[in-house]
């Protein structure tokens, strides 16, 4: 059993093993893409030698990455940005009384529950039927709105004081500009979870992608990787420098900002 | 004109609520109700669907791969869920102690979750390698093998492997959710148990567990959810093989809906899938005792 009495030496000795299990894959994957070797050389070695980033820019041009990262970057930017405005009027509405409210939060609930794995086919049929396949627009469309960041949303905008609404209301005030001048200004930890979750979704989303993308120039980031992965399995060298260079967006929103990520998360925990 | 500022207001509010109303009716709702309609049809490309009732069900109940990925899905989630919990039950107890570096403990024990599953199962594939792998290096270094081990290509590996990189991917992020439940428990309990005499054993059974069981739960949920969802990492690391012994059901419905074109079968297994999931999340919730974020110490 855990308990204050292990010795601290035991606790660093277990942390450490584990961190090291957790940060080898990462690190054998970051020298690997500067030097290209793989395990076929031994004794493998722990530094890299003659780093270049060589398989960097060898990916970059075999593959049209700047497409697959503008598709990726388009999309994901579309994304975040209806989730802001389109999360923050629903959360705005949720604030006030109106008939069929609970209902309306009854319904969000249980949409809830429905995770986008058992819609997949008629989410397919349906985006065909408007005729989005092979569009970013295609590929944001599902992914505009998500219930928990509204819910997140509605958290915070419950906290505001009503006093400063009806002096808003006083003055004339609109709805939107209410929710532009009043609401979002007071919610940033808010805001910074309606960036991060729906840009993490949106960045390693795959399997929609994958459904409704046929085109080679509309391919985002993870299914060009796929299909690298799948016709050249054995350039381990550019295959690995791609991979980091898929995740390094999300490695840096990481280290920007530790707390706002986790926590993010953390709220998404029920993510359906 | 009270009442019509009324309405006006009343009108601007479901206005407000119009556009995410839209996208969750389009893809949440419209999908459960057409996936219904669909499992009772053939589909047919460029004609319209024949009625055969319930020939998909049948043929479902029928299909030895159908019963092989929906026992697989459950062994993704006692293997992975349950080891990753217990796992991380351990880590956020170690890390919530005073001991230095503890920060930078979680942030690298946390990195790997947030990271790109399709990014993550390649890397894995190479370090399973028979050849090349870094697994098998080791392996080889220590002693305990002398051939390679083919991990991903081996009936009796695969799963077991695939199990591995997605606790490695999710263990990080189970610890937080932990940690979370271990930072709201107030010092005074464990104050007062140390009065009491309590042996470190019994203050984690009577003190600790208890006031972290409602993280637990979440964390319970999240496995059930991932072990149904974990399309990318098998997609890209054995696309269900060899066999079919990594198959789970969201890998073989793409593979009916979208390579075989049998949408109303696929349709049929995702129905099952759904209900299947729902039936899951509601016995964890009520094994919780359906408390799921409630914590009460003075009760």
């Amino acid at each position: 059993m855990v308990s204050r009495r292990t010795p601290k030496i035991v606790a660093h000795f277990i942390l450490f093993l584990i961190s090291l299990i957790m940060i080898v894959p990462l690190y054998w994957v970051f020298k690997t893409s500067l030097t290209g070797e793989n395990l076929l050389l031994y004794p493998p070695s722990l530094i890299p030698k003659n780093p270049s980033i060589f398989y960097f820019v060898d990916v970059y041009y075999a593959i049209p990455f700047a497409r697959f990262f503008f598709n990726s970057a388009v999309v994901s930017a579309v994304v975040v940005l209806f989730n802001i405005v389109f999360n923050s009027m629903a959360a705005f509405a949720l604030r006030r009384e109106f008939p069929g409210k609970k209902l309306i939060i009854l319904i969000y609930l249980s949409c809830m529950m429905i995770p986008f794995h058992a819609t997949i086919i008629p989410a397919f049929l349906l985006t065909k039927s408007f005729g989005l396949l092979n569009s970013h627009f295609g590929l944001a469309f599902p992914l505009l709105s998500t219930i928990i960041c509204i819910f997140i949303f509605k958290g915070s905008f419950d906290a505001i004081p009503t006093s400063l609404i009806d002096a808003a209301r006083i003055d004339g005030m609109r709805n939107w500009k209410m929710i532009y001048k009043i609401f979002l200004p007071l919610s940033k930890p808010a805001i910074a979870t309606n960036v991060i979750l729906p840009f993490i979704w949106s960045w390693n989303n795959f399997l929609w992608p994958l459904i409704i993308i046929q085109k080679q120039e509309m391919q985002t980031l993870p299914l060009g990787l796929s299909r690298f992965n799948s016709l050249y399995e054995q350039a381990t060298g550019p295959l690995y420098a791609y991979c980091l260079m898929v995740v390094a967006p999300i490695l840096l929103i990481f280290f920007l900002s530790q707390k706002n990520f986790i926590s993010s998360l953390i709220s998404g925990a029920v993510k359906g | 004109m009270v009442g019509t500022k009324r309405h006006r207001e009343l009108f601007g509010t479901y206005l407000l609520l119009l556009p995410s109303f839209l996208i969750f009716f389009l893809y949440r709702i419209i999908p459960l109700g057409w996936n219904l309609l669909l499992s009772f049809q053939k589909w047919q490309f460029n004609r319209p669907n024949l009625w055969q009732g319930l020939k998909n069900y049948i043929a479902m109940f029928q299909d030895g791969v159908f019963w092989q990925s929906f026992y697989n899905t459950i062994l993704y989630f006692l293997g992975g869920s349950l080891i990753s919990i217990i796992l991380a039950i351990g880590i956020a107890l170690l890390v919530n102690r005073p001991i230095r570096g503890r920060n930078v403990y979680r942030s690298i024990i946390f990195m790997p979750y947030p990271l790109t599953a399709i990014a993550i199962a390649i890397i894995w594939r190479w370090l399973y390698n028979e050849k090349v792998g870094l697994i098998n290096y080791i392996l080889r270094m220590l002693g305990i093998v002398d051939q390679g081990v083919p991990f991903l290509q081996s009936f009796g590996w695969a799963l077991p492997s695939v199990i591995f990189t997605s606790i490695w991917q999710i263990v990080g992020y189970f610890m937080i959710i932990i940690l979370t439940g271990l930072q709201s428990i107030p010092d005074v309990l464990y104050e007062a148990g140390i009065v009491d005499g309590v042996s470190p054993s019994q203050k984690f059974a009577y003190i600790t567990l208890p006031l972290i069981r409602s993280s637990i739960f979440i964390c319970f949920v999240v496995g059930i959810i991932n072990s149904f969802t974990m399309f990318d990492i098998i997609y890209t690391m054995t696309n269900g093989g060899p066999g079919n012994s990594t198959e789970i059901l969201v890998t073989y419905i793409y593979k009916n809906a979208f390579t075989f074109s049998r949408m109303g079968y696929a349709s049929a297994i995702t129905l099952a899938m759904f209900i299947f999931l729902l039936l899951l999340t509601w016995l964890a919730n009520k094994l919780s005792g359906g408390e799921a974020g409630a914590v009460h110490y003075y009760g």
